[in-house]
C-alpha cells in the first residue's frame, strides 16, 4: 500500500473514530476544525455518518405520548404569538392585561368553529381590539391564486393605506399587498408562499398611501390574527 | 415520491418556517427517533426529554440540512442519537460523581447492548449488519457500544479488559476492515 493509501487509511480511521464521538480532547479539536475546513476528510466523515447510522435501523421505532409532541409545540410556538405581536408593535394596542389572560382579545375564533358554506379551506379574522378593523380572509385550495377579501369594518385613514402581512413562523412579515378599497375584494397569493398560509399569523398595519415603502411595516399594526383550517 | 424524497421536502419547508410540514415531520419520523433515544438512554422519561430536544433542535437547524449532503434519515438519526448520547454521558458524570466509579462502572456494564441487542443487530438488513458480523463479536460489540452507549475508549477498555492503548489499536484496525466490507 502506498504512504497516500495509509494517509487516507488514518484519515478514515480517524473520521470513523470521529463520528462514533470516541475522540477527545485535542485531537476531537483538531478533528472539529478539519470538519470545518477539509473537504476530503467532510466527505470521510459523512460516509461514516451515513454507514454507522445505519446501527439504528435494527432499532424498534415506539410511538411517542402526545405530551412530547405538545411540549415541543408549547416550546417552539407557545411563546411566540406574544414574541411577535411585541416586535410587531402590536403589544400596546392588545393591553397586556388581555395577553397575560390569555384572551388573545384581537383573535376571534369562534365563528371559524361553523361549517363554512365555501368549503373546506383556510379562515382568517383580523380584527382590531375594539372591533374599529375588521377584516375576514378564506382561502379556497380549489382557487388557489386568490384569498377573499372582506372588511365589514373599519377603512384606511384619509391619505393613508392598509397593508396586508403574511408573517410565517420567525420570519420577518412578508407584505401580500393593499387591502381592496372596496369591502369585499381580492388579493393574489404569489406561488411560492402558499405553502406558509396554514400556518401563519396575517396582520394588517396603517402605511403611507400605497403601500409601505420598506420591505416590512412601516406604520402600527392595527390587527392580526392567525389563519385557521377549517 | 419516496418517502425519503417525502421527509427530503418537509425538511426543506421546516426550514423556511413551515409549521405544518414540521407536523408532518413529527409524524413520519418520531417514533424512529424515540426508539433510538430510548434505546441509547434506556429511560423512558429521559427519552421523551431527549425526543423534545431533538425535534427543537431539527426546527432550528432545518435550513443547514442541505450543506452538510447526508440523507434525510441519517441527519435525522444522527442528531437524535448524538443528543442522546451526550445525555447519557452526562448522566454517567453525574452518577460517577455521586457512586464513585465502581458503581459507574458496574451501570455502565449493564447498559452495554447484550445479547438481546445482538439478536437485533443481526436482523440488520444494511451492509453494516452484515460487515460488523465478519469482524470478531467483541470487536463488532464495541463499535455498537461506543455508537449505541457512547462509550469512550477508557471504558471500552475497562469493560473488554486491555489496556487502552491496545483498546484503540484494534478498534482502529476493526474500522479499517469495516471499511474494506462496505465498500466491497
Amino acid at each position: 500500500m502506498t504512504g497516500a493509501g495509509d494517509h487516507h487509511d488514518d484519515d478514515s480511521a480517524l473520521a470513523a473514530e470521529h463520528v462514533l464521538g470516541l475522540l477527545e480532547g485535542d485531537e476531537l479539536a483538531r478533528a472539529e476544525k478539519r470538519l470545518e475546513s477539509d473537504t476530503a476528510y467532510r466527505a470521510l466523515h459523512a460516509d461514516w455518518t451515513e454507514e454507522l447510522s445505519a446501527i439504528a435501523d435494527g432499532i424498534a421505532p415506539e410511538t411517542p405520548p402526545a405530551r412530547v409532541r405538545r411540549a415541543i409545540d408549547r416550546r417552539l410556538f407557545g411563546a411566540r404569538r406574544e414574541g411577535l405581536l411585541r416586535r410587531l408593535g402590536l403589544w400596546p394596542a392588545l393591553g397586556a392585561a388581555a395577553l397575560a389572560a390569555g384572551s388573545y382579545a384581537v383573535v376571534t375564533n369562534l365563528d371559524m368553529l361553523r361549517p363554512d358554506p365555501a368549503g373546506p379551506g383556510l379562515r382568517a379574522e383580523i380584527a382590531a381590539e375594539d372591533r374599529s378593523l375588521v377584516v375576514q380572509v378564506a382561502y379556497d385550495p380549489a382557487a388557489p391564486d386568490a384569498l377573499r377579501v372582506s372588511r365589514p369594518s373599519g377603512e384606511a385613514a384619509p391619505g393613508r393605506s392598509l397593508e396586508l402581512w403574511l408573517i410565517a413562523g420567525e420570519a420577518a412579515p412578508i407584505s401580500l399587498g393593499l387591502l381592496p378599497d372596496d369591502r369585499e375584494g381580492r388579493l393574489t397569493v404569489p406561488e411560492e408562499l402558499r405553502p406558509l398560509l396554514p400556518q401563519a399569523v396575517l396582520a394588517v398595519s396603517d402605511e403611507p398611501a400605497g403601500g409601505s415603502p420598506e420591505a416590512g411595516p412601516t406604520g402600527p399594526v392595527v390587527a392580526a390574527g392567525p389563519v385557521t383550517t377549517l | 415520491m419516496s418517502r425519503l424524497t417525502e421527509i427530503e421536502t418537509m425538511i426543506g419547508r421546516v426550514a423556511l418556517g413551515d409549521r405544518a410540514a414540521f407536523g408532518a415531520l413529527y409524524d413520519a419520523t418520531s417514533a424512529k427517533l424515540f426508539g433510538i433515544c430510548l434505546r441509547v438512554l434506556d429511560n423512558r422519561a429521559e427519552a421523551e426529554d431527549a425526543l423534545q430536544e431533538v425535534f427543537v433542535k431539527v426546527w432550528h437547524n432545518a435550513g443547514r440540512y442541505q450543506v452538510n449532503g447526508l440523507s434525510p434519515m441519517t441527519w435525522l438519526i444522527t442528531i437524535a442519537r448524538n443528543h442522546a448520547i451526550d445525555r447519557l454521558r452526562m448522566r454517567r458524570k453525574s452518577e460517577r460523581r455521586a457512586g464513585g466509579d465502581m458503581n459507574a462502572v458496574a451501570e455502565m456494564a449493564d447498559s452495554a447492548p447484550g445479547p438481546e441487542a445482538r439478536a437485533v443487530a443481526a436482523s440488520e438488513n444494511a451492509r453494516i449488519g452484515r460487515c460488523l458480523t465478519e469482524l470478531d463479536p467483541d470487536r463488532a460489540e464495541a463499535v455498537r457500544g461506543a455508537y449505541l452507549a457512547g462509550e469512550s475508549y477508557a471504558e471500552l477498555a475497562t469493560r473488554f479488559g486491555v489496556p487502552l492503548n491496545t483498546m484503540r489499536t484494534w478498534l482502529r484496525r476493526s474500522l479499517m476492515r469495516l471499511k474494506e466490507c462496505l465498500t466491497r
